[in-house]
């Protein structure tokens, strides 16, 4: 039960970690849009991912002024949308303040300006003054559910409708090499026939080797089926052996042999036994046959 | 009767020491001022008998700076170092050389003018804070031994204190 609670737990926290890593609005910072110069294209600094939303843009420089001179700098992006523009930020350096100061500066964006509202950025000085080390820096933040359909967990989200597969006869696809219209010449036929001889013997060999692969089976299939046959025959002589030593074990009767002295019955009539001539003779003609053959090896 | 007047001395008594309590006020007040150390400063050593922060003489200057949430109500005052916080035994007197300049600011309209405004008083420089935001300090230090004796080997180190005032 309580491995169960526990699966459970961590079943739930993965979900819910899967589901925040997705569809989480994300913070993130640009490079330096004044790194080219003192303007900008927005197409070229902003990330491409749509629902960003620009929060915040730091910016920092130092001013090269006299100090008896009054300059103001402004930091902005045009309209893209209208006319003027939809951010600017002004500096006004006045007079007593000195040259080769750095202003740093963190200013806050209102929210929920589209993206495609922000225009090209620039710095503009107004005055006798001039800007150097210049950086701007957007922050934004991406909500990945700007479009509700990029995530099913997103709110928003609309089942799509499966798309309709369209049924497609294959035979009816076009196919060059049969066209009469087509001519080819002799090297383009010559290739293309080499190139059917080449797919036949692949086919060929594949098929070969589907027709050994089942003979090794059958082979396998065969050789475990005999091993049974084998054990089953062992089986039944053990049971006949069994059996017939029954048999043979009955034929055999308890007998008493009485003791005492046993005499021979047979008694030899004549006193000796010649040999036999034929084998005297056939003994005689191994013996020379033998002695000619020992000799014939000192001939050469 | 004894009894009872026990009982009426008793309530007297405790009603009498009711009375005497003690009641605090505690309060907070939330620092409208911060400072913080931008950019630890580092001496160089560009002959025997000198140490300083010129970057052009291997030195760093240090930066600190002021954050400020209330207009018009402090001053920052920033003292250079006139002696070594830590160093070896020193064989001669050392001349001591110091200033404290705006680096950076938050609020061109509004702190433009610190610079040209800043009052100093021996190793000190003052700054009137009217504006709220950042402010960047930046102090230069110049140590220079007698007699242009060379410095004893070893690890030096000074102290230039950021002090916040209230107005």
């Amino acid at each position: 039960m309580l491995k169960k609670l526990l699966l459970t737990a961590v079943l739930v926290a993965y979900s819910s970690y899967s589901y925040s890593d997705d569809i989480t609005p994300y913070f993130g910072t640009t490079g330096n849009a004044a790194a080219g110069g003192h303007s900008w294209s927005m197409g070229t600094v902003l990330p491409t991912p749509p629902g960003l939303d620009i929060n915040t843009i730091i910016y920092d420089y130092t001013i090269q002024k006299d100090v008896n001179d009054s300059v103001n700098v402004h930091v902005q992006n045009e309209n893209a949308n209208g006319t003027g523009y939809i951010f600017r930020e002004t500096d006004e350096w006045k007079p007593g303040s000195l040259g080769g100061t750095e202003i740093r500066k963190v200013v806050p964006v209102i929210p929920n300006i589209p993206r495609s509202a922000w225009g090209d950025g620039s710095i503009e000085v107004e005055g006798n003054g001039t800007v150097e080390d210049a950086r701007v820096v957007y922050s934004y933040k991406v909500d990945p559910c700007y479009d509700p359909q990029f995530d099913p967990n997103c709110p928003g989200y609309v089942t799509p409708a499966p798309p309709e597969v369209e049924v497609f006869d294959v035979s009816t696809l076009y196919d060059a090499t049969k066209d009469e219209n087509v001519n080819l010449s002799n090297d383009e036929q010559i290739l293309l026939q080499e190139n059917e001889e080449v797919v036949e013997e692949e086919l060929d060999e594949d098929e070969e080797e589907e027709e050994k692969r089942k003979r090794e089976y059958r082979l396998a299939m065969l050789a475990d089926t005999n091993a049974s046959q084998l054990f089953a025959e062992n089986q039944r002589i053990e049971e006949m052996n069994r059996a017939m030593q029954v048999v043979v074990n009955n034929q055999y009767s308890n007998r008493s042999v009485p003791g005492g002295q046993y005499n021979d019955t047979i008694t030899l009539v004549d006193a000796e036994i010649t040999d036999s001539k034929s084998g005297l003779r056939n003994g005689l003609a191994q013996q020379l046959l033998h002695e000619k053959m020992i000799s014939m090896q000192y001939k050469n | 009767m004894i009894k009872n007047i026990l009982l009426a001395s008793a309530f007297i008594f405790t009603s009498v020491t009711a009375f005497a309590v003690d009641v605090p006020i505690s309060g907070t007040v939330q620092s409208r001022c911060v400072i913080s150390v931008d950019t630890p400063g580092v001496y160089g050593n560009p002959n025997a008998y000198t140490l300083t922060t010129t970057p052009a003489d291997g030195g760093v200057k240090p930066i600190v700076r002021f954050d400020v949430t209330l207009a018009d109500a402090y001053y920052a005052q920033i003292t250079t170092p006139s002696s070594f916080s830590s160093s070896p035994s020193l064989n001669d007197s050392v001349t001591w050389t110091g200033s404290t300049s705006v680096s950076a600011i938050s609020d061109a309209t509004n702190m433009s003018a610190y610079e040209t405004n800043k009052t100093t008083f021996g190793d000190t420089t003052q700054y009137d804070l009217t504006a709220t935001g950042s402010t960047w300090f930046e102090s230069s230090s110049t140590a220079t031994n007698g007699g242009n004796r060379a410095f004893p080997g070893g690890s030096y180190t000074a102290v230039v204190e950021a002090v916040c005032v209230a107005q």
